[in-house]
């Protein structure tokens, strides 16, 4: 903290845009993962000028610099593993052009994605990633993960929304990235590879979004199997039939336990249910994918199927798996919820195993893991439920960890689907993409030859994430 | 430093999966913006406290007593952590570590030696009819609404009995002063006469503190006795043609879980409602509660200053509430539009609609 220059950041900012109390320090030091690290101060931009500014001076100073929207990442990708600068990016928060007839919306990338779509729905229009987290996360914090959401099945994740951004580069320059056009082949698509980047190439200040109308209907529907397995062969099948859900969710039996725990829904006791929604603006074509959906989870022992058109209805039934997160915390009263393996992309025709192996690989390691996703986008989520305060939980978890990644690499997966690698699943993410890692270094040092952006994550984190930062459990 | 209050609950603060789900409708956090000032944050420091990566500091009073215990994070964490629970574990903690404020001791010496928020003796109005009947400090000052309130109940048919009343101890509880809080619910038990009898509750606040923190004692709503009796007494009602819009207080909605029913009655009484842009379970925080009224009474007038102008968007000619703290500070911020909008409590339209 010694190396800071609080007046200089003060005479950037403004007196009550920092803040460099241990509290605030330590707060802005954890996320929703495992991980912590105090931030040596905290700033909260109000402008471009301001993040320039405040990048120029950590540039010429060596300092790292964080860009943080709500902190709401499982894996450790906004704790300061290093100290450093945290921006905090939530008072850039304008909307600042909606354009219907071209078909985009340009903001300020602390916008909140709820907020956005709040201010989009007039138009008729919406924002498609839908994260669970939506109530909370930023649209910085989705781009720099590559975000995707339940409707990602159909919508795409956050890359396939983002047209454009301007992004502050680490020597302080200001560049415009990418288009307000639907299409652009112009040299190098760097935009894209700000996507995903997670803070360690530039910070994003203003993005260019595109939307998509806002569909007349939407139906709802949950089928039951008693075997995770069938539940599994079902999400095959309706990916293989040709069928265009705009969503479509696996919850086992232990998520489905957690929800009914917390929330008053009466899910039923069984090994999985698949949430599945159609959309459209035209009620027969929903009708139609709806009714292909439910052949195939009948033909694979889906049972007990109910649908709805009623928003009211919908929402009800969609909450349980909107706060499934926070939820998993209730499954045992003795056992703690770490966001840990948290998220895989594996092929459709593996869902079913993997979600076997998540338990076999639990089971073995004396853990209790979940298997829940946007299936329909080949995305796995787990959680590790242990006793966070025992020491040798932690060693079964790391091993866990370490077997579930192999597994799905070994079958043609990716460490992370949507989430982001951070520093938790840094070891799987250089496992796997071990021949690409030099040009990444190569990228990062042509963009960032001081190391100050967000230094020590993805490709540079340290290979073992347990002993990366201190454990934000209190562990005996 | 001791946290002899927070290590108990430790489990419930690495429950907490620090989603950040509560940010989103924080009302602390809403007005200041920073991550301290919001439901995980004020978590995180507790933790932080309970395993000494913190210490106790003057900043770290402030941000663990800006909070109205509104529990709009508990209802959006479905890992049920109950962030009043534990900040008032955080509170005991610092007043037991001599972090005190002065406007805090001025408040708690007045209850102690009165046995009320205001520091002088209060009367009854003297009903003595069957059914034990508590008002609460608030409303035991505003005599003449409570005698009305208690007339509401005696054309449905209830023969109140009110008696001399002593503090049910909140505002020692959620203040930090665990011993005086103790002192207090003994003398607060020795003024109900009858343990096993069934007392009706006027105030929202009093209503929801007695719930949990007085589980053996028998406590109804004054709206649950409405709603059952008025039914009888419907073609009396004279219909108001107004148009309202109702505030949930915390202590009601997301405390007692009670929405529907002040909806009803509002209804049954004539009243047109027009909902607010946040309601029901997810309504908006009046900024009255949790001791920021006297601990940082700017913060808490803002807090009222946004509710009352989400209650100008509805078009309303009155902002109906229930809870006296709530009309309170509502009121006081309401002053500021030139009468476009009118605080009242649903009782006072209740009583209007009957006479």
């Amino acid at each position: 903290m010694e190396k800071v220059d609080i007046k200089r950041l003060t005479e950037i900012a403004g007196k009550d845009n920092v803040r460099n109390n241990p509290a605030d320090r330590y707060v802005y030091g954890s996320d929703s993962s495992v991980h912590e690290a105090s931030a040596w101060i905290v700033v909260k931009p109000e402008n471009v000028l301001q993040v320039q500014e405040i990048v120029r001076y950590a540039n010429s100073n060596k300092i790292p610099v964080i860009a943080r929207g709500s902190g709401s990442g499982m894996s450790g990708q906004a704790v300061p593993i290093n100290g450093g600068i945290v921006l905090d990016m939530k008072k850039m928060d304008k909307i600042l052009e909606i354009s219907p007839a071209d078909g985009y919306v340009r903001v300020e990338t602390g916008v909140v994605d709820d907020e956005l779509n709040r201010a989009l729905k007039p138009y008729g229009v919406f924002y498609p990633v839908a994260p669970a987290s939506s109530r909370v996360a930023t649209i910085g914090g989705e781009i720099a993960n590559n975000a995707s959401g339940v409707r990602s099945v159909k919508y795409g994740a956050v890359r396939d929304s983002v047209l454009g951004m301007k992004v502050i580069m680490a020597n302080g320059d200001l560049v415009n990235l990418g288009a307000k056009t639907r299409v652009e082949a112009s040299g190098f698509q760097l935009d894209r590879l700000m996507v995903g980047s997670e803070g360690m190439l530039g910070i994003i200040v203003e993005a260019t979004l595109k939307f998509v109308p806002i569909p007349k209907f939407r139906c709802l529907s949950v089928a039951n199997f008693s075997k995770l397995e069938e539940a599994g062969r079902a999400i095959t099948g309706i990916m293989e039939s040709g069928a265009q859900p705009s969503m479509l969710e696996l919850m086992d039996h232990v998520a489905i336990t957690a929800v009914n725990k917390t929330l008053d829904l009466g899910l039923p006791d069984v090994e999985a249910i698949l949430m599945f929604e159609a959309d459209g603006m035209v009620k027969e074509a929903v009708d139609f994918e709806i009714d292909k959906i439910k052949t195939v989870c009948e033909a694979n022992g889906g049972f007990g199927i109910t649908s709805s058109y009623d928003l009211q209805e919908r929402t009800k039934l969609f909450a349980g798996r909107k706060k499934l997160f926070p939820a998993l915390s209730k499954y045992l009263e003795t056992h703690f919820c770490t966001s840990l393996a948290d998220d895989m992309a594996v092929p459709y025709s593996k869902m079913a195993e993997t979600a076997r192996k998540i338990h076999e690989v639990a089971e073995k390691n004396d853990l209790i893991m979940t298997a829940y996703g946007h299936c329909g986008s080949g995305c796995m989520h787990t959680k590790i439920l242990m006793q966070a305060g025992e020491g040798k939980q932690w060693y079964h978890a790391k091993k866990a960890v370490e077997e579930i990644y192999d597994y799905v690499l070994s079958i043609g997966g990716t460490t992370s689907a949507e989430h982001g690698i951070g520093l938790s699943k840094a070891p799987a993410f250089k496992k796997e993409k071990q021949d690409s890692l030099p040009f990444m270094h190569a990228i990062k040092k042509a963009l960032d030859p001081n190391n100050i952006l967000n230094p020590g994550k993805l490709m540079d984190a340290p290979d073992d994430w347990m002993t990366a930062t201190k454990l934000r459990y209190h562990v005996n | 430093m001791e946290t002899k209050n927070l290590v108990s609950w430790e489990d419930t603060l690495m429950k907490c999966i620090r989603c950040a789900y509560c940010f989103e409708g924080c009302p602390v956090f809403k007005e200041l913006g920073w991550e301290v000032d919001g439901a995980r944050g004020k978590l995180v420091i507790a933790y932080g406290l309970m395993t000494g990566e913190l210490e106790f500091s003057d900043y770290i009073a402030e941000k663990i007593f800006q909070c109205t215990f509104c529990r709009d994070c508990v209802e959006r964490c479905s890992a049920n952590v109950s962030v009043p629970d534990i900040l008032e574990a955080a509170r005991a903690d610092l007043y037991e570590a001599g972090y005190s404020y002065e406007s805090h001791q001025q408040l708690l010496s007045k209850l102690e030696n009165s046995g009320n928020i205001f520091g002088k003796k209060l009367d009854h109005p003297g009903f003595t009819g069957e059914k034990a009947v508590l008002l609460g400090c608030r409303l035991l000052e505003r005599s003449e609404d409570a005698e009305k309130y208690l007339n509401i109940l005696e054309k449905l048919g209830v023969k109140s009995k009110t008696f001399d009343e002593t503090c049910c101890g909140m505002p020692f509880a959620i203040l930090g002063d665990k011993k005086r809080f103790s002192i207090q619910q003994d003398k607060f038990k020795e003024t109900i006469i009858d343990k096993d009898e069934e007392i009706i509750c006027v105030c929202t606040t009093c209503a929801y503190f007695i719930k949990n923190k007085y589980p053996d004692l028998k406590m109804k709503y004054i709206i649950d006795e409405i709603v059952e009796r008025l039914p009888n007494y419907k073609k009396k009602i004279k219909k108001l043609n107004i148009k309202v819009t109702y505030h949930d207080p915390c202590n009601v909605a997301r405390g007692l879980g009670m929405v529907d029913e002040p909806r009803w009655l509002l209804c049954e009484i004539g009243a047109e409602l027009v909902e607010m842009s946040t309601y029901g379970k997810e309504a908006g925080c009046c900024g009255g509660g949790g001791g920021v009224l006297v601990t940082d009474k700017k913060l808490s007038e803002k807090m009222a200053e946004n509710r009352v102008h989400q209650a100008l968007d509805t078009g309303a000619d009155y902002l109906v509430t229930l809870c006296p703290t709530c009309e309170l500070n509502l009121n006081n911020a309401a002053k500021e539009h030139n009468g476009r909008l009118e605080v009242k409590n649903v009782l006072d339209l209740v009583w209007e609609a009957m006479v």
